[in-house]
């Protein structure tokens, strides 16, 4: 469903002149740095199609009026040109001195899509209706805001490759009220994305390290009551974790967080994989990331150059993960 | 709707969606449901402004069409295919070429016009389809303009305009019924363009549009460079145009006393002519075949000059479409108006090489006098003398034995509108019919007729007796507007009368009318109509009625005058009002440009962006809280948050300190904590504004400062 192919106009710009365009836009405008509001005079505007066409369909209302002097014909003609040259405005206001507060990047695993959230913000008295904000990798998104708002926009963009994945140029559009002029205005955000790469392959995890004492184990198993302390819920959480039985009780969602015993982790080597491709290896070791967190226990990721020491949660996730994904690049 | 569907609303058709599975799916591809109704009510009103001059299948042929589209309201429509389809089209194309054929005129091309709206009605499933409709639409509301004019056609131009405009925003404005979008949409966008689709929305958005473009519109109406003649004409239609014609048989003018409809409107610059003097000349009639009489088609010559006197006249005429090609005049007039092409004729004619086909002015000079000054040519006086011969034997011998008996030709005049006065002959619109002798019919027979039957018949004695005569169709009288200061001259004030050549006195306006009805001439030379004339007429002779109806008379001119007259020559006369005479077309640049950058400065200093001003409720019920404080020590530092600030405050002053604590923990947690609800933000609000800081009378807690004891 989505295929890039509908999202052409808003893709990198492949002919020459598009693109020289593009750069004129980027050495005029610069870097965006955020907070950001939208200047007039940042924000392009072209008829469309249909813009020309009504250009015609007046011209040759024009020329009836003109060549019968007949008022009324003219009358009408002159009228449709102003409401068009007013919609024209319409157009462009709807994207001038919009704010935007916030844009970051999610990180995602390769192949898959992640999102871009933006913080708009109106201010303005009117509705800005008819919003669209895309990019190459991205499906545009479409919007409205209404006075006084603010509102985060998401938009869903295709990962690539692992590394990192950098934003080049955001396009927020509109082609209100009439759709006989696009305003547009190119966003250069500081925007960029690790890729992580693939989850991919089967082996099992490596054994433990550091065994813990097996009565301790058994019971860390075996029973709730053994937590160190509880915190609330967060997303991410591995379900496992999660203190079921107080929450059976009526209690909040909390998280059990267990005294790690010293020592008790895995130990995720680069050695462990080397008989595997490199991308198939950071693939195999980012599905045992995965793996371990899921279980909520402790890892460590040894890397030629790179050591993570052994710790579980988000923080040790994603350094893991983003280590995995700029590994050699 | 479908992200793909929105980005051809972007896009506009530069990635033209084909009707692929998702297109058939519960909204048309590309448009908002909402739109649909819009579009068919604009298209539908456009059909109807134009429901006098298509043809008769136009109306139910667009009905059907858009019922049948309506009721496929929420689905794409299956087009009706195969060969019943192609039939239909056929069918309806061919209608409308014949039409075309046959009429060739506006209405024929609005014919057609509206065929190709319904049947692209019929097949409409995308965006694309909907703009050529709406096209269709808008080129049928500009047909309907071309055509009829009338002032109170106005406001119907106006609401369809302001229609089409409408759904011209229903259509860019999409919607937030459609299907959810694929994923990709914002979060809060499921229901994009919702907000814009109501119908007050769009209403209110295209009355604003066309109220800021109606100053532009003025602009360009009065300086955008008009033509001073067409340069391609549609060939007009027979419309049945009422008023004068190239011919007059008996009972032609009868007709036009029906019509309450203005023929001309004469501005004078200084006094008017008295009442009897008020015969306004139009085509000249010499040709007669015993029955009616016509115009002689060929030019012959230069008029012969004239010897004017008595004082000049000078005035300005507006003439109504006619089928003539004769510039109404007073009698007689002088030269040609040097604004329209036009040229004078043997019989002093005022020819236009074209017949009106809308309003046009023009200003002449007309003298009460006249004398011809050279005799009458040849080739003139023979045809002016001729008459069939074989036709109303008896008329002819009754005009040699009223020749025989008078001295000369003035006499006999004088004899033969005797005869008339003492014959028994009664004046009446409703007269008997007259047979191919119509003379002699009238004189021998019916005595019963008005003033073209008396005109035919005195000027048939006339060319009988050797006085060379010919037949004056034009008007006679004219209703005084004082709202509008002019003369409105109806076609309900057509008149014939006769010229008769008299040695020595050259031409002679002969009115044999006047003899057989002094009373109902006065009558008419009174600006009243005829007895017989319409119920509207009769109407008019209450006083009020009068007023209201030449007030609403005087609008009419005006507008006729002004607006729809406005043309290359008012363009110019404007700009030499303006002092700018003498460049044409660089006073029209710069006129165009100044005020067409005015306007857009106006526009977009109306749409700039403005801030909402007022902060929300909670900020609002804080400041109150530190300016209750007041200034100086008290006052909240800009670093400081809610917490930090009460607790400094409350070290200095202890009588408050705990009151304002709970205020600022109850401030922070509105402000930081969960989100608070408008209620909660109401009580808080009302807190502060009971909160009293309890200080010594007379002593503000700014004026008192430092450390309290």
């Amino acid at each position: 469903m989505l295929s890039s192919k509908p999202f052409r106009f808003l893709s990198e710009p492949r002919t020459a002149g598009a693109r020289a365009v593009g750069a004129w836009a980027r050495a005029r405008q610069g870097e965006d740095a955020l907070p950001l509001t939208l200047r007039p005079r940042r924000v392009y505007i072209l008829p469309t199609r249909t813009g020309i066409g009504a250009a015609v369909l007046l011209f040759l209302m024009l020329l009836a009026g003109l060549n019968y002097n007949n008022s009324m014909a003219l009358m009408l003609c002159f009228l449709l040109a102003g409401v068009s040259l007013v919609s024209m405005y319409e157009c462009h206001r709807t994207l001038a001195g919009l704010k935007l507060h916030a844009a970051a990047a999610e990180s995602a695993f390769a192949g898959t899509s992640g999102h871009i959230t933006l913080h708009f913000d109106n201010e303005d008295r009117r509705t800005r209706a008819l919003l669209a904000v895309g990019c190459a990798q991205a499906a545009p998104s479409l919007f409205d805001l209404p006075p006084a708002a603010m509102r985060p926009v998401r938009l869903l963009y295709q990962a690539g490759t692992r590394g990192r994945q950098r934003i080049n140029r955001l396009e927020l559009a509109t082609a209100a009220p009439l759709g006989l002029f696009r305003a547009w205005c190119w966003l250069h955000l500081p925007l960029e994305a690790v890729i992580y790469p693939a989850p991919h392959g089967k082996r099992p995890l490596p054994p433990p390290r550091g065994e813990p004492l097996e009565g301790h184990r058994r019971a860390h198993e075996s029973s709730d009551e053994d937590w160190a302390w509880l915190r609330p819920f967060r997303e991410g959480d591995a379900p496992r974790s999660v203190a079921w039985k107080a929450y059976a009780h009526g209690g909040p969602l909390l998280v059990a967080h267990y005294e790690a015993p010293a020592g008790a982790h895995r130990l995720l080597d680069f050695a462990l994989v080397q008989d595997l491709p490199l991308e198939q290896r950071l693939s195999q070791l980012t599905q045992w990331v995965l793996d371990c967190e899921h279980r909520g226990e402790s890892y460590a990721l040894s890397l030629p150059g790179t050591r993570l020491p052994a710790l579980h949660g988000p923080a040790q996730r994603r350094a893991c993960l983003e280590a995995l994904a700029l590994y050699g690049l | 709707m479908s992200t793909r569907t929105w980005l051809q609303v972007l896009t506009v058709g530069r990635s033209r969606a084909r009707a692929g599975p998702e297109a058939r799916g519960s909204t048309p591809a590309g448009v908002p449901v909402q739109a649909i109704g819009w579009v068919l009510a604009g298209f539908l009103g456009a059909v109807a402004l134009n429901l006098h001059h298509t043809a008769l299948w136009c109306a139910p042929l667009a009905l059907g069409t858009a019922a049948w589209r309506a009721r496929a309201w929420r689905r794409r429509p299956q087009p009706p295919g195969g060969l019943l389809y192609t039939a239909v089209v056929v069918v309806l194309a061919l209608a409308a070429l014949l039409d075309f054929r046959t009429g060739g005129s506006l209405g024929a091309a609005a014919s057609l016009l509206v065929v190709m709206g319904a049947l692209k009605l019929s097949e409409t499933t995308q965006r694309r389809d909907w703009l050529i409709v709406m096209s269709t639409a808008l080129f049928l509301l500009l047909a309907a303009c071309l055509d009829a004019q009338a002032l109170w056609r106005l406001p119907l131009y106006g609401a369809e305009l302001w229609l089409l405009c409408t759904a011209l925003y229903a259509l860019g404005a999409g919607t937030g019924s459609g299907a959810a979008s694929s994923g990709s949409t914002a979060g809060a966008g499921t229901q994009t363009g919702a907000q814009a689709a109501r119908a007050t929305v769009l209403l209110t958005a295209s009355a604003r549009s066309l109220a800021a473009a109606l100053p532009l519109a003025v602009l360009l109406f009065l300086f955008f460079p008009r033509l001073p003649g067409a340069f391609w004409a549609l060939p007009q239609g027979d419309q049945a145009l009422t008023g004068l014609g190239n011919e007059m048989s008996p009972g032609s003018i009868a007709h036009l006393y029906e019509s309450d409809a203005a023929a001309l409107r004469v501005r004078f610059d200084g006094p008017l002519p008295p009442p009897a003097q008020r015969y306004w000349r139009g085509p000249v009639l010499h040709d007669f075949d015993g029955y009616s009489w016509s115009r002689h088609p060929l030019a012959l010559g230069a008029p012969p000059p004239l010897q004017y006197g008595g004082l000049p006249y000078r005035y300005e005429v507006t003439l109504e479409p006619n089928q003539h090609n004769v510039l109404i005049a007073l009698e007689m007039p002088q030269g040609t108006p040097g604004t329209l092409p036009s040229f004078d004729t043997f019989d002093y004619q005022l020819i236009t090489p074209r017949p009106a086909l809308r309003a046009i002015s023009y200003r002449l000079v007309s003298y009460p006098e006249y004398h011809s000054t050279e005799p009458l040519p040849q080739i003139v006086r023979q045809m002016d003398l001729w008459y069939p011969p074989r036709r109303n034997p008896r008329s002819a011998k009754l005009a040699k034995q009223l020749r025989a008996g008078a001295r000369d030709d003035a006499a006999f005049v004088t004899a033969a509108l005797d005869y008339l006065r003492h014959g028994g002959f009664k004046y009446t619109l409703e007269p008997p019919r007259l047979g191919l002798n119509s003379v002699d019919d009238l004189l021998f027979g019916t005595r019963q007729g008005f003033c073209e039957h008396y005109a035919s018949a005195f000027a048939m004695l006339m060319r009988a007796g050797g006085v060379p005569a010919r037949v004056v169709t034009g008007y006679l009288g004219g209703e005084w507007n004082r709202f509008g200061n002019y003369l409105l001259i109806r076609q309900s004030d057509a008149h014939a009368w006769d010229e008769v050549w008299l040695q020595g006195q050259g031409w002679v306006r002969v009115d044999p009318t006047s003899v057989v009805s002094p009373a109902s001439l006065a009558e008419q030379l009174d600006g009243l109509q005829p007895a017989l004339a319409g119920p509207t007429s009769r109407l008019r002779s209450a006083s009020w009625i009068l007023t209201s109806v030449q007030a609403l008379q005087a609008v009419n001119a005006w507008w006729q005058d002004q607006v729809i007259g406005f043309n290359f020559n008012r363009q110019l006369d404007l700009i030499g009002k303006l002092g700018l005479g003498h460049q044409q077309w660089q006073a029209l640049v710069w006129l165009l440009a100044v005020g067409g950058a005015l306007w857009l400065a106006l526009v977009a200093w109306s749409l700039r962006p403005r801030v909402w001003a007022r902060p929300d409720p909670l900020a609002r019920a804080w400041h109150r809280l530190e300016h209750k404080l007041g200034r100086g020590v008290t006052a909240r530092a800009p670093h400081e948050g809610p917490i930090a600030y009460a607790e400094r405050v409350g070290a200095l002053h202890p009588e408050f300190a705990r009151s304002l604590h709970a205020l600022a923990r109850r401030y922070a947690r509105l402000r930081y904590g969960p989100a608070a609800g408008p209620a909660e933000v109401e009580r808080f609000r009302r807190a502060v504004q009971l909160w009293r800081p309890r200080l010594r009378r007379g002593q503000s807690p700014a004026s008192r400062g430092g450390p309290s004891g």
